[in-house]
């Protein structure tokens, strides 16, 4: 992608969540705080804003990112998802039953990034073992659970996301 | 010495994983945590901070600040200097001294990251532009960091008005131990050097501030806070306003640990720059604020000795125990929260009557010592379990048998300074940790493995707790504080029921677990149930959560007033029955005569009779209708349990790999195994931490080296193996419900267990564990220095 000079506010054109979005972001913006600020969609959480914590993680054309290490300048044209986009029509996904059934949440704060860190692996793994959970959601950190509701819930919704998968 | 006697009825939700009530909105991204509150008009706050860890303040110049666009205000020291100073006077105890803190200071700085200057912008950005152009000139002053030095009488002094450094001196013994030691046939000596640790919650802390003035005048604050009426306290004190002028409206909380039961300068800034705009004010800290200002915990230089009798008999302990403060005498907590508490709990689960203590709590040019997770027990409990280890190697004995030759046994016993310990599986948890982990097996293997140049240890850490926190078991463990706490349950006129609390819930899943206490006492469906908390105009007043305190005072507080609900609706069920109230129960959501389905009420029916019923109804419920409010102040209970650990340690990197944890809880009557499994899990997980990676480090000039989460490395998925945790119930001889609690017991117990399975394995070497956290660089020291005292 080209590199273009860009100086004050630009327009954004994105979809999030399947929806189309049309907003003005000064070029430091993160696309933490354009979600949050700027669309109102503050269920994508900032726990470190250097990356670490896993806390505001999205997914940016089917990719994992953190979006307190990414300008929302950088995701014009781009297809945004984040915890708001998982529960259908009020329906938990498979993920999400799964982070209740076997209590992977506690204060619920990095929960969002685990969900869409923890969907993203499992895109790529769908029948992971427990080492490959451990080793692939390192990558998010939570100071409540210990990990071991969060370990069983991606296993557990290894088996929900194929159950679903199986029964269409 | 009963407590009040209450008569539960049969559980249908008590004891049962009833999955979260909470987990919908935080899975779904509906949670409201302070950082998603936007009011009309906000503007944001950015707090400019001292980069000195010791310097007068000269001058600040904010001409610069001002001049940005979007800058609305800069507020120093100076500006501000109408508000009380924050004092930590709570503790009321004569030997501690608590230097006052003005909110921002205008002479000077104390510790790298103290605010002297706050920043208000129409965006946060702005405000953290303005903040960067706010020019201090500094002069700065000598340093003092090593808690040791802090107490020569040439160190410099933090707060000089004192004239020492010591926020306190205390000494106390029970028993005789200066004849226990004298006549011991041994006495064994560990020193330990605990590193600074925090509760680092992932949610930022953050505060939120609406002022409106007239009629009188009226405070909003929207804090991320564990002690919602207590910060209100201390908000309208520092500002000079009436409690009922202020509301405090905690939102969704990303975790505390205990960090917010120390109350900041932030807390009262932000509300009074609310009131000085007239226009809604937001602070959100960074990480770094985070670490380097919030609050840190557990730095402590200790000293422990055993005397023994050759047949390994524990005669009496004796420690010394220096809690490293920092700047700051942390309000409430105080550094005691680290120092007593580690002191009168020395004696722990052993049948040691002879103890002796002294503390001493210095001054340093660091964060503030503050309570967090595990407070002082922790390094108390690391101190007294490697002192033990070393014990067995100096005797030849093995651990385990060592400790169960001097436990105490399951029944309620006073402990040497005074504690009422209320029963519990003391013995019966080390030997299931022992079972459990395969300490026989293991042994063997440790021999075959060490032929094969490979190192492993096994290492073990037996507790008890007070939990339940409140004021007999503060004046039982050398803080004399009183608590007020209680709860309202109402039955609304179609059934349901509004239950609130002045405790606090951010994580612990009180919404749920207090819904189930309340269901079952009033016989109602437990999705009828809702729980209210955080909010000072709403729920009533409470002491909020922290100290393991929740399920022993939410229980106790929810039973008494549902019960007394529950009394009403029976009485006004017999006379709609035409029974005698000793013949109904509530059951199933239904008033029945005991023994009779055919003859039951809906409770809804006899709710809304209850409101609506005019003349016919009993005086009780005309004259005060369907609320009660109870307090509870419960007796002191004490959870207790033990952690057993295997490690492998590799002697040419130092790496530790952590290859079991067995944690065994006995936190008495479980309200719901599934949250009480998952506070133990998260509480050995910060242990874990707290053992081998968490360290808030200062250079000797006092920068702060620890800043981010690149730094100050907590567990993940990848050091957290899968744990092995087991359970007992030993029902607490005097709580509401047996209920004792559970927040901390794994912070306390791991970090012990961990160590002590790292001396082990490096037994061959003859090294001695003196610090934590454990890194790998420290065991290459260590081991680097063993083969130079003896090269052979």
């Amino acid at each position: 992608m080209a590199i273009e000079k860009r100086e004050g506010p630009t327009v954004v054109h994105l979809q999030v969540n399947g929806e189309a979005h049309t907003a003005v972001a000064e070029p430091r913006l993160l696309l933490s705080d354009f979600l949050r600020q700027t669309l109102g969609l503050t269920g994508t959480h900032v726990g470190c804003e250097q990356g670490v914590c896993g806390a505001c993680t999205v997914m940016v054309d089917g990719s994992p990112v953190r979006s307190c290490l990414t300008f929302a300048v950088q995701v014009a044209g781009s297809s945004v998802e984040t915890v708001e986009g998982l529960a259908v029509d009020g329906k938990l996904a498979p993920i999400q039953e799964a982070f209740r059934t076997e209590h992977g949440l506690q204060c619920g704060f990095c929960t969002p990034g685990f969900l869409i860190s923890a969907n993203a692996f499992l895109d790529e793994h769908p029948e992971p073992s427990v080492e490959e959970i451990r080793e692939h959601m390192s990558g998010n950190v939570c100071r409540c659970t210990g990990y071991q509701g969060i370990v069983a819930a991606v296993r557990k919704a290894a088996e929900l996301r194929r159950e679903v998968t199986d029964g269409v | 010495m009963a407590s009040e006697s209450f008569t539960m009825p049969a559980h249908r939700y008590v004891g049962r994983p009833v999955k979260r009530v909470e987990d919908p909105r935080l899975l779904t991204g509906k949670a409201r945590f302070v950082d998603d509150l936007t009011l009309p008009g906000m503007v944001h706050a950015s707090f400019v901070r001292s980069p000195h860890a010791h310097a007068r303040i000269v001058e600040i110049d904010t001409a610069d600040a001002l001049a940005l666009d979007g800058v609305l205000a800069v507020y120093t020291g100076e500006d501000l200097k109408h508000l009380r100073p924050m004092v930590s006077d709570g503790l009321p105890r004569e030997e501690l001294i608590a230097p006052p803190r003005m909110p921002l200071p205008s002479d000077k700085v104390r510790f790298v990251g103290e605010a002297v200057a706050v920043v208000v912008a129409t965006s946060p950005y702005l405000a953290e532009d303005g903040r960067d152009l706010v020019d201090v000139t500094w002069d700065p002053l000598p340093v003092v960091v090593d808690p040791r030095q802090a107490l020569q009488p040439d160190a410099p002094l933090l707060h000089e008005s004192f004239g020492t450094n010591n926020c306190a001196h205390i000494a106390d013994s029970a028993g005789d131990p200066e004849r226990a030691f004298a006549e011991a046939d041994h006495i064994v000596t560990k020193h330990f050097s605990h590193g600074r640790s925090t509760g680092a919650p992932i949610g930022l802390r953050g505060v939120v501030a609406e002022f409106e003035a007239q009629g009188g005048g009226q405070l909003t604050v929207y804090p991320s806070s564990q002690i919602p009426h207590s910060l209100r306290r201390e908000i309208a004190s520092t500002l000079g306003l009436p409690e009922g002028r202020v509301t405090v409206r905690v939102p969704d909380v990303g975790g505390a640990f205990g960090l917010t039961v120390t109350i900041f300068p932030e807390d009262v800034i932000i509300p009074e720059l609310a009131r000085l705009l007239g226009r809604p004010v937001k602070w959100i800290e960074d990480r770094w604020e985070n670490l380097a200002t919030s609050v840190h915990s557990k730095g402590m230089e200790s000293t422990m000795e055993i005397a023994v009798d050759a047949d390994g008999t524990f005669r009496a302990f004796r420690a010394h125990l220096i809690t490293d403060a920092g700047a700051y005498s942390s309000l409430y907590s105080t550094p005691l929260c680290d120092s007593i508490t580690a002191a009168t709990m020395l004696p722990s689960v052993y049948a040691v009557d002879d103890v002796a203590y002294t503390i001493d709590n210095p001054l340093t040019n660091k964060c503030h010592i503050g309570a967090i997770r595990g407070v002082g027990w922790e390094p108390g409990q690391l101190l007294r379990e490697t002192a033990i280890d070393e014990v067995a190697r100096t005797l030849g004995m093995d651990p385990v048998e060592l400790r169960i030759r001097n436990m105490i046994g399951p029944e309620p016993r006073r402990a040497a300074f005074g504690q009422t310990y209320d029963g519990g599986s003391y013995v019966e948890s080390l030997e299931r940790a022992r079972d459990e982990i395969g300490y026989d097996a293991f042994r063997e293997r440790q021999r075959t493995l060490r032929e094969e140049g490979r190192f492993v240890g096994i290492g073990f850490s037996p507790f008890v707790e007070p939990t339940g926190w409140a004021s007999k078991s503060g004046h039982a463990n050398g803080q004399p504080v009183n608590f007020f706490d209680s709860a309202s349950v109402t039955m609304e006129p179609d059934g349901s029921v509004t239950v609130t609390t002045g405790l606090h819930s951010h994580g612990q899943g009180h919404e749920t677990t207090f819904a189930q206490v309340a269901a079952d006492e009033l016989g109602v469906d437990f999705g009828m149930v809702r729980v209210h908390y955080g909010d000072t105009d709403s729920a009533v007043f409470g002491m909020g959560t922290h100290s393991s305190r929740g399920a022993v005072i939410g229980t106790g507080s929810i039973v008494a007033a549902a019960g007394e609900v529950r009394g009403r609706l029976i009485a006004l069920a017999a006379d709609m029955l035409e029974a005698s109230p000793d013949d109904v129960e509530l059951r199933d959501g239904q008033a029945m005569i005991k023994g009779v389905a055919s003859k039951a009420l809906p409770i809804a029916k006899v709710a809304e009779f209850a409101y609506f019923g005019g003349e016919a109804r009993t005086e009780a419920v005309t004259q005060r209708g369907l609320t009660a409010t109870r307090t509870y102040d419960p007796l002191e209970t004490y959870a207790n349990g033990a952690a057993a650990a295997i490690v492998e340690v590799d002697v040419e990197t130092g790496a530790i790999t952590l290859e079991r944890i067995v944690a065994v809880e006995d936190c008495g009557v479980v309200l719901n195994p599934m949250i009480v499994k998952g506070q133990v899990a998260g509480a050995v997980a910060m242990g874990i931490g707290i053992a081998l990676l968490e360290d808030l480090v200062y250079e000797d000039n006092g920068a702060f080296v620890s800043g981010s989460l690149l730094h100050y490395l907590y567990p993940t998925t990848a050091e957290v193996p899968m744990l092995d945790l087991h359970s007992i119930q030993t029902p607490s001889a005097v709580s509401v419900g047996g209920v004792k609690g559970v927040g901390e017991a794994g912070t306390i117990s791991t970090p012990a267990a961990i160590v002590n399975a790292i001396a082990d394995a490096l037994s061959p070497f003859g090294v001695s564990i003196d610090r934590a956290p454990v890194t790998p660089m420290y065991i290459r020291d260590v081991l680097r220095a063993a083969a130079e005292r003896d090269p052979a």
